[in-house]
């Protein structure tokens, strides 16, 4: 017996069958988190905005349309709801800035301790949240420069900019002789 | 001429349409060749990063139907207050209604125990009409015609059905 597809799953829990979109969750739930985590790297709020994504999600269902990949649209509404978190957040983040990097330790500890991926990740969560968003959108949901426009509402100027800055930081960051 | 930050980026991000320019210079100029790799180590870093796993499972929180609802548009889910309000306005319009309509019914043809039923109830409304609601009575009730009552009634109805209808829609499926 084959597994049933996302459509199958999607249509029926678009009948209001709750053990179809639970199986959803559990196919999707690792994609969208990482999503969120790598926009807001805060695993507390990562997690509370990936639940929210898929209630969001829920609520949308008939607005996603059945032929086209259920992965890249559910990870566009978690990019949107983290952006729409991070600009609700913005005062805060700036006054207290709670984002999971380990500050206790000295850098070149750091250095030495973490894996290359804790070392990206690092260099991700120093970069400025809009910067991050284009990363986001670019490397990992693989949304052209007009696609992030649009989705971002900002000019198509902006997302070459923020994105080539990003890059340049993280250059920086992960390739500079200490 | 080097090429440019610009030019390097757009070329890996396949959103350049001088492909061809940019790898003939790449071919012919070291420089530019070094700053194109790191950029592209860049990228494939980022490409490969693992996905970190949750600490809970969220799909459990969706197995049961009660979680779940579909939440209904925001003018759908005022249907219930608009419900109530039109449910209190109409009890307030019938109540004088009643009493003075039902007294004229004959009721010589009705049987005793639903006589002594009406007659108890017709007390009911009496009493509620005087002793609870003492300034019904100012209202222009006369000038309502039957028809028009039963009209507003009817419309009542119509809406209390229609906000039931989609309130109940989500827990009979
Ligand atoms: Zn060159």
């Amino acid at each position: 017996m084959n597994a049933p597809t996302d459509r199958d799953l999607i249509l029926r829990a678009k009948r209001g069958d709750a053990e179809a979109y639970s199986e959803i969750v559990t196919r999707h739930q690792t994609g969208v988190f990482n999503v969120c985590y790598r926009i807001l790297h805060n695993r507390n709020d990562a997690e509370d905005l990936t639940q929210e994504t898929f209630m969001r999600a829920y609520n949308r269902l008939n607005t996603f349309d059945i032929e086209r990949e259920f992965a890249p649209w559910i990870k566009r509404v978690a990019a949107n709801l983290c952006l729409n978190h991070i600009e609700s957040q913005k005062v805060t983040l700036e006054l207290d800035d709670e984002r999971d990097e380990d500050k206790s330790a000295n850098p070149s500890q750091q250095v030495e301790v973490k894996e290359r991926s804790e070392q990206i990740r690092q260099a991700l969560s120093s970069l400025p949240a809009n910067y991050r968003l284009v990363v986001e959108l670019r490397h990992y949901q693989e949304m052209s420069y007009d696609e992030i426009a649009n989705e971002l509402k900002i000019p198509l100027s902006d997302v070459k900019s923020h994105l080539f800055r990003a890059r340049k930081l993280l250059a920086e960051k992960l390739y500079a002789p200490d | 001429m080097h090429l440019t930050d610009e030019q390097l980026n757009e070329y890996l991000d396949n959103e350049t349409n001088e492909r061809e320019q940019i790898e003939l210079h790449l071919h012919s100029c070291n420089e530019c060749n070094a700053r194109f790799s790191d950029l592209q180590n860049l990228f494939l870093e980022l490409d490969s990063l693992p996905d970190l796993q949750l600490t809970r499972d969220l799909s459990t929180r969706f197995a049961t139907k009660g979680q779940l609802t579909l939440q209904l548009p925001h003018w759908l889910t005022l249907t219930v207050f608009a419900q109530a309000a039109l449910a209190l306005i109409a009890l307030i319009i019938s109540i004088p209604f009643i009493t003075t309509y039902i007294p004229q019914i004959d009721v010589a043809s009705l049987t005793s125990p639903l006589f002594e039923i009406q007659s108890l109830w017709n007390t009911w409304l009496d009493s509620l009409s005087t002793l609870q609601l003492p300034t019904i009575p100012e209202l222009p009730i006369p000038v309502l015609e039957m028809s028009s009552l039963l009209l507003a009634l009817a419309g009542i109805f119509v809406i209390w059905i229609f906000g039931n209808g989609l309130l109940l829609r989500n827990q009979i499926r």
